[in-house]
């Protein structure tokens, strides 16, 4: 097995004294029952780094026995039969490999080392590898993209029969390459009609072929493939982010209220505070009823579930639909939304302006 | 009484008249350098920013004349703008005379002849003054043959100055000696002052400015005001310099201030002449008429939860501006709101500006009205200002319409133009006459609704600022109107009614609907904005609904970031009113209601 480089070994040794430090922390009753490598490339860890990685969460957080489901993001340049074996051998059941697309010339675009066929061979490595999941991540909406064009990545996606696949739209962020290259005039967003048109291709291209969609970007091939750690972030279950600017959450009180806090953005920053022994959480904010049913409003309307309505009731004991009455006929007049006796649920229209709808909700005064 | 001079200053705006006002101050010692801020009269931010005078204010000025006798010169500073000519008229009835300043390089203007007019309507003496004479494109020949042949003045009477750089000041003073007349008057005859200007001062309540036309006005007589039947014991009189200088008695010839224990201005008619209770003049001080409001706007405070506070912004308002006048009204649209009537357009503004700057409001105003004469199938006759209240057209026999004089000052090269615009009004009668050479007078009978729509910068561009225009109120006049409403998702947002007449209902009602189409952002849901009169739909515009609107992941810290996104929108649709379910940003009304043809694509 490959030997880490001592960067990233310093890296894991940090990563492990972070772990020492939050554990005492961490109040939460409930065992952890998934773990997650992701954000930045946990691929390109050795093995025996993410070894070294649970070993230190098993001996200092409890696990659910018999283990926790584990999740992991890779590059499909990093995906080997042996690889795939050794990650196997850790406890990973999800492997979701960041393909972004199929395309060479997509991929060359977004600055990709792997091309095309890489991207297809490193899927059907995993899949024979015996993965409970196997993700694939594609991109969408660069400028110039036709529909045709996506659809063909698409394709390409499904006929390898992942059981999950995530389809995020191309959002140029400031102070990234992209940022750069936009501010530069090399790449803009789409135009929104052309995003809304590739957004209602996706979800029904997806749908058709097997994989609905149970949120505004992520596709499943049936409940029990669905990412169960994601949900946490989504329906605010506890959750212990290590790492630099990885989020935790916790909520002792049921989700009545909430504390949310962050690490230091910066690696450099985090691994200064850990060296000096402190714990490199760079700030934290409190969550009363009302933030939180802000975000469970925004969260559950991204979802194809939607809201339930008496939890959210239970909940925050305020009724949601009463405050928007009018609000919500319009909406289900203009097929953005549905109204059950359980549930408001978007519709694709609805998923595809979920932020905008969020913002037209007005929180019951009582909250 | 012979050393006394009571004069005026008037200009056509930006003239400089503020600015050789303030020279004669500084000349006379009435205020030391360190003292000094530019534009002394001009006390209200506002005006100093604007460069126009809203309120008048006087002051006396000691003066020691090359003759070696000391004079009280009695600066009396008249408003510069249309909206306050009867100020002006009672301004100029405390004067036996008269500066007339024109600016060397502009020229006569509409309003120079008008002032001119009003001096002599009341018999004042004038000295033109040339003013600015320092400028690179100072005229001063063309001015001279201006005042020559338009002002019918000598110009060889004339003084020349630049009051920016203090030139000719002191041969102006001197002029103002031995040029205008003294008052007249009887000390010894009952009393008769009067009131040409009240100010508002939060220690000591009404400050009344008057000038003495007989008798004298000492503490503690007892004082009658002749036409609104008011009395008040007199507390204190003086002579307002920068300060106010209590003195024994004023007299007559003489101009002061009087306190008299009133609490506000509210009740006090500008205009209205004091007497003594006890020995009453005769007859009072001539030429005594109503301000009356010519332009009505609802204002509602953009929050409903800032009522209160409108209403106590009102009340204090109200303690020195005695012409706004203001009553509560109610919309269903925009929530509780007053009904306020002002002098005109720029009154309007003005009293926009004060309540948002000096009272942190932020305002949404109907569209302005004119007052309408109805006449009833049943004979019985109605005024409507607001066009909430405009009855069934079916009830309706004959509506009537107030029509303005106006008079134009173009140059020459414009007259097609402002000509056609004045047409464009509906203006009749429409006539010009040359003044000087290059320059014409248009006269034209218009109705004053159609100058409420920007007429006035519309003048301004077509002329390339060179137009000028002053207005009196003529008459009322057969109209054809009709009430344009403006549906927002089929709700009508009552406050954006108006009435306007048939013949431009179509494209302003298209106009408020483009103009709010751009100004309403995209909702979750599509927005029909439609103009109707009664029920009929004559103008429609629609927004389209967001197609695309959610970010692709969210995720551990982006949930964070979203949430307080989100509630900045939430802040942000505070700020806007709810019609219906749509939101609509006070800019959307603003917009609307703005003049017609600026560029709003900001």
């Amino acid at each position: 097995m490959e030997a880490a480089s001592p960067v990233r070994r310093r890296f894991t040794s940090r990563l492990i004294a972070e772990v020492a430090l939050a554990a005492p922390g961490w109040q939460d009753p409930h065992p952890f029952d998934t773990v997650y490598f992701g954000g930045g490339t946990p691929s390109q860890l050795p093995a025996g780094e993410l070894a070294r990685i649970l070993d230190a969460c098993r001996s200092h957080l409890a696990f659910a026995t018999p283990a926790p489901w584990v999740f992991l993001e890779a590059n499909p340049e990093d995906v080997t039969p042996e690889a795939c074996a050794a990650w196997r051998a850790l406890g990973v059941r999800t492997l979701s490999l960041g393909v972004q697309s199929f395309s060479d010339e997509a991929l060359r675009f977004l600055g990709r080392r792997h091309d095309g066929p890489q991207a297809q061979a490193a899927v059907r490595t995993a899949l024979a590898a015996g993965f409970d999941t196997v993700s694939v991540d594609l991109i969408f909406g660069l400028r110039g993209q036709t529909a045709e064009d996506w659809q063909r990545d698409l394709a390409a996606a499904v006929v390898l029969e992942p059981q999950h696949v995530s389809c995020y739209q191309l959002t140029i962020h400031e102070r990234t390459r992209f940022g750069v290259l936009a501010k530069q005039g090399q790449l803009s967003e789409m135009p929104e009609e052309q995003q809304a048109a590739l957004f209602d291709l996706t979800h029904r291209f997806l749908a058709d072929a097997g994989w609905p969609a149970y949120e505004v970007s992520n596709f499943a091939r049936g409940e029990a493939h669905q990412s169960r750690h994601n949900r946490k972030y989504w329906d605010h279950t506890p959750y212990l982010g290590l790492g630099p600017s990885a989020h935790s959450l916790a909520a002792p009180d049921a989700g009545a209220t909430a504390r949310r806090w962050w690490n230091e953005r910066a690696t450099p920053k985090w691994e200064a505070r850990l060296a000096s022994g402190e714990r490199p959480v760079e700030a934290e904010e409190r969550l009363g009823p009302k933030e939180l049913a802000e975000e469970a409003l925004l969260l559950g309307l991204r979802t194809t579930a939607g809201i339930d309505l008496a939890s959210w009731q239970r909940r925050f004991r305020a009724d949601l639909l009463a405050t928007n009455a009018t609000l919500v006929s319009r909406l289900v007049d203009e097929g953005r939304i549905v109204v059950t006796r359980q549930r408001l649920v978007p519709t694709l229209a609805g998923l595809a302006v979920a932020d905008g709808l969020a913002a037209a909700f007005d929180l019951p005064a009582s909250v | 009484m012979n050393h006394i001079r009571n004069f005026c200053i008037i200009a056509h705006i930006d003239h400089g008249k503020s600015t050789l006002a303030d020279r004669l101050i500084q000349r006379c010692g009435a205020v030391e350098d360190r003292e000094f801020r530019d534009q002394i009269l001009d006390s209200m931010d506002l005006e100093r920013e604007r460069g126009i005078t809203i309120k008048a204010n006087t002051v006396t000025l000691p003066y020691t004349a090359r003759d070696g006798k000391t004079y009280e010169l009695n600066l009396i500073d008249t408003p510069g703008h249309v909206d306050f000519s009867h100020e002006v008229r009672r301004s100029l009835m405390s004067c036996e005379g008269a500066l007339l300043v024109v600016d060397a390089s502009q020229g006569v203007e509409a309003q120079t002849v008008a002032n001119l007019y009003l001096a002599m309507e009341f018999g004042l003496t004038v000295v033109p003054v040339i003013n600015k004479i320092d400028l690179p494109s100072a005229e001063i020949d063309r001015v001279m043959e201006e005042i020559d042949r338009d002002l019918g003045l000598d110009p060889f009477e004339s003084i020349q100055v630049s009051a920016k750089m203090g030139t000719g000041i002191d041969d102006l003073l001197e002029a103002i000696v031995t040029k205008l007349p003294p008052p007249k008057g009887d000390p010894e005859a009952p009393l008769k002052a009067l009131l040409f200007d009240a100010q508002y001062d939060s220690y000591r309540g009404a400050v009344l400015l008057v000038r003495l036309f007989d008798g004298t006005l000492k503490v503690p007589t007892r004082v009658r005001l002749m036409h609104s039947d008011a009395e008040h014991k007199v507390e204190e009189v003086g002579n307002q310099t920068l300060k106010r200088v209590p003195v024994k008695q004023l007299s007559a010839g003489e101009v002061g201030y009087v306190l008299a224990g009133m609490k506000s201005l509210a009740g006090l008619a500008i205009g209205d002449t004091l007497t003594e209770a006890d020995r009453p003049a005769a007859e009072p001080v001539p030429g005594y008429r109503e301000a009356k409001p010519v332009v009505f706007s609802s204002l509602y405070p953009m929050s409903t939860d800032d009522y209160e506070e409108l209403t106590k912004a009102l009340e204090k308002l109200k303690l020195n501006d005695a012409s706004l006048i203001y009553e509560k009204d109610s919309s269903a649209a925009l929530g509780f709101g007053f009904r306020c009537g002002f002098l005109g357009l720029l009154h309007l503004d003005v009293v926009q500006a004060r309540l948002e700057r000096e009272y942190d409001l932020s305002l949404i105003l109907s569209a302005p009205s004119v007052r309408y004469r109805i006449v009833l199938n049943d004979d019985r006759e109605v005024w409507i200002d607001n066009p909430s209240f405009y009855p069934d057209p079916a009830s309706i026999k004959e509506a009537y319409e107030p029509y303005i004089k106006a008079a134009i000052m173009t140059p020459e090269r414009y007259l097609g133009a402002v000509m056609e615009l004045c047409r464009e009004r509906r203006g009749v009668e429409t006539t010009y006459t040359f003044l000087a050479a290059g320059r014409m007078e248009v006269t034209s009978q218009l109705p004053l609704a159609e100058v409420l729509f920007d007429f006035y910068d519309r003048l301004k561009s077509i002329t390339q600022g060179y137009g000028s225009f002053d207005y009196e109120m003529l008459d009322y006049r057969l109209g054809d109107m009709v009430k344009v409403d403006i549906l927002v998702n089929g709700e009508k947002v009552d406050a954006l009614s108006q009435l306007v007449h048939r013949e431009f209902s179509r494209p302003r009602a298209l106009r408020y609907c483009e103009r709010l189409a751009k100004k309403i952002p995209r909702q979750q849901f599509k927005i029909a904005i439609q103009g109707a009169i009664g029920g009929q739909i004559i103008a429609r515009s629609t927004i389209n609904p967001f197609r695309k609107d959610v970010t692709a992941k969210c995720y551990g810290g982006d949930i964070s970031r979203k949430r307080k996104l989100l509630e900045k929108q939430k802040e942000g649709k505070k700020k806007m009113k709810m019609v219906g379910n749509v939101e609509i940003p006070q800019s959307a009304f603003v917009s609307v209601l703005k003049t017609e043809d600026d560029n709003d694509d900001e």
